[in-house]
């Protein structure tokens, strides 16, 4: 167990490692220099100067690299061009709302989507099986903006069952606070949960076909084992093993799904936050935003890996 | 060689009839085709628009005029859901291009050498599927400036891990033959083989995964548009909800976000259905 943290951390590392390099190549290919963009027109010469220095901006592309990546392990993510404040203070604030909100879609997917994937592997070919993979399709398909605005027009609007988008009513406090972050929270969650419902299904179902042909599901039948353990005990078991692979990577994904929802419903998250800082061309805030929800993409992997190792007893032995 | 023909053809016709078999694949296949239809008669079945429209036809709901109602400008909704499939097919197949020309060599090298270059490539590959990439997108097409063909080059650039990857375990797979090893004896070169044996024989597979990054590929264009980094010159489905969203009239005026949304999810269904009809077909172990 303990080694395959060791090679995790390894492969964390070297995509994070990758991930603020290649935000720090695209952001180098803009046209102009940043000072364009930060600083007043009517500024003298001099003082463009000066700021080009106090940013390290008069170095060299390479010097700049090292300069930026040891500001960012001490922490650093530079100051907003819009808010005037340190990038990591904002996203501090963030953050929270978007990991709480793609942790239970995982959640919340897993559980269903695992359940519904074995049973289209083992009634493949059925009408069950025709209809689960056909409403996954569709599923995945739909536009999460449009899925969203649908949602708030239903719940919110005909059936003003949940509060119309936003995340918190301010002004509550203790439990009222708490209740309310639920309330504002199950929109955006079923609306992830629909999108990526089917990922689990299908990719389930395609390991658990795989199984299924397996020698030793052949072995656990001959032996007369019931059907009921058969499946979930030797074949889902095993099946899940690719699923929460897959899992970790889906997180990834579910990034831009989160951004999508959280801009339709006005969500207090980093999602929406991006949306708000492509229309005022806040760089930093962008840079930050994708090397923080890469971070946390990279540790859930991790997690996703070390529950692989755990579930997986041919890793387990080594 | 004449066996070897008519081998080869009676493995097609069956992966064809098995194809046909499969429900899904079929519609797909026949949405795939609704889709090109629409994009080539695009100038019969609709105007393009430009401009502004007239006052009084400002959010109009659908009607015998406008079939699919007009937007906040007062432009014919029906004209802009019709040549935003163009370019759906447009960024589609730029996307493919550049994702096949680079996942395809990665996918190649890695699984007919295996080892460390594999390894690489692969860890390469791991890396992209793991990173949030819509994100990393938005900041690219931020910086590069959001005209439809830099925008397609960005999806590009970020959709060939998947095509490596499936390109890989095919590749693999081929390499173990015994006429790639009966080819590796007779001293053909390392590149004629890969590019020639190995590719034309792991090419089902990947040209199943090609169709699957197109459906991809329309979801992140639409994405990006919505968010606001669309081609402001072009009408794509995602451009046209972007309208829509910034107007306020999402909800409002339904029409509006409803027909391209359900265009969107026409075209991607269609693609994904497409796409895993094939798989069936070729994966025995999927067929009853």
């Amino acid at each position: 167990m303990f080694k395959v943290l060791q090679k995790q951390l390894i492969k964390g590392f070297i995509t994070f490692f990758i991930a603020v390099s290649i935000t720090f190549l695209i952001l180098r290919l803009m046209p102009g220099d940043p000072t364009t963009m930060l600083i007043d027109p009517r500024m003298t010469e001099a003082a463009r100067q000066r700021l080009l220095v106090d940013f390290g901006l008069d170095k060299s592309l390479i010097a700049q690299y090292f300069l930026y990546l040891k500001q960012l392990f001490c922490g650093n993510l530079g100051v907003s061009f819009v808010f005037r404040t340190p990038v990591s203070e904002i996203l501090r604030e963030r953050l929270p709302w978007t990991l709480a909100l793609m942790g239970i879609t995982q959640i919340i997917t897993m559980s269903i989507g695992i359940p519904l994937g074995v049973m289209a592997a083992y009634k493949r070919g059925k009408l069950v099986d025709q209809i689960i993979n056909a409403l996954s399709i569709l599923g995945m398909s739909i536009f999460i903006p449009w899925l969203g605005i649908m949602l708030l027009f239903l719940f919110g609007y005909i059936l003003p069952i949940f509060p119309i988008g936003g995340g918190y009513t301010p002004g509550l406090s203790g439990w009222e606070y708490f209740l309310d972050v639920g309330m504002h929270f199950i929109l955006p969650v079923l609306t992830l949960t629909i999108i990526y419902l089917a990922n689990y299904i299908l990719f389930t179902r395609a390991s658990m076909v795989d199984v299924l042909n397996e020698d030793y599901i052949r072995t656990a039948r001959s032996k007369g084992m019931e059907e009921k353990r058969v499946i979930w005990n030797h074949g889902a078991r095993n099946a899940m093993i690719s699923t929460v692979t897959m899992a970790g990577m889906l997180f990834g994904r579910m990034v831009g799904g989160a951004v999508l929802t959280e801009t339709v419903y006005a969500y207090p998250g980093v999602g929406r936050m991006i949306y708000d800082a492509v229309g005022q061309q806040d760089f930093p805030l962008l840079q930050g935003s994708f090397i923080v929800l890469a971070l946390s993409v990279i540790v859930m992997n991790i997690v996703a890996d070390l529950i692989c190792a755990y579930l997986n007893p041919r890793m387990k032995m080594e | 060689m004449n066996k070897f023909r008519s081998y080869q053809q009676g493995k097609w016709l069956r992966i064809g009839k098995s194809f046909f078999e499969h429900r899904l694949g079929v519609i797909g296949l026949i949405g795939v085709i609704v889709v090109f239809l629409v994009a080539i008669f695009a100038p019969y079945i609709a105007e393009s628009v430009s401009g502004y429209g007239e006052v009084k036809d400002i959010l109009n709901s659908p009607s015998l005029e406008h079939i699919f109602g007009t937007d906040a400008l007062g432009l014919d909704l029906f004209s802009q859901v019709i040549w935003g499939t163009r370019i759906s097919l447009q960024v589609g197949f730029l996307v493919v291009l550049i994702a096949a020309l680079i996942g395809i060599p990665i996918g190649l090298f890695s699984g007919y050498y295996g080892g460390w270059v594999s390894t690489l490539g692969m860890g390469l590959t791991n890396v992209f599927l793991t990173l949030p990439l819509l994100p990393l997108m938005i900041i690219a097409a931020a910086v590069l400036g959001s005209n439809i063909n830099n925008i397609a080059l960005i999806i590009g650039l970020f959709s060939w891990p998947q095509i490596a990857r499936i390109t890989r375990s095919a590749a693999a797979e081929v390499t173990g033959m015994q006429y790639i090893e009966a080819a590796k004896s007779l001293g053909i070169r390392a590149n004629r083989i890969i590019f020639h044996h190995v590719l034309v024989n792991a090419s089902a597979p990947i040209l199943v995964n090609l169709t699957i990054v197109v459906a991809t590929a329309i979801i992140s264009e639409s994405a990006l548009s919505f968010l606001g980094l669309g081609d402001p010159l072009t009408w794509s489905w995602g451009k046209i909800l972007h309208n829509a969203h910034r107007s306020g009239a999402f909800i409002s005026s339904w029409w509006f976000s409803l027909f391209p949304s359900l265009a969107i999810t026409f075209f991607v269904v269609s693609f994904n259905f497409l796409g895993m009809g094939m798989r069936e077909a070729l994966n025995p172990r999927l067929r009853e």
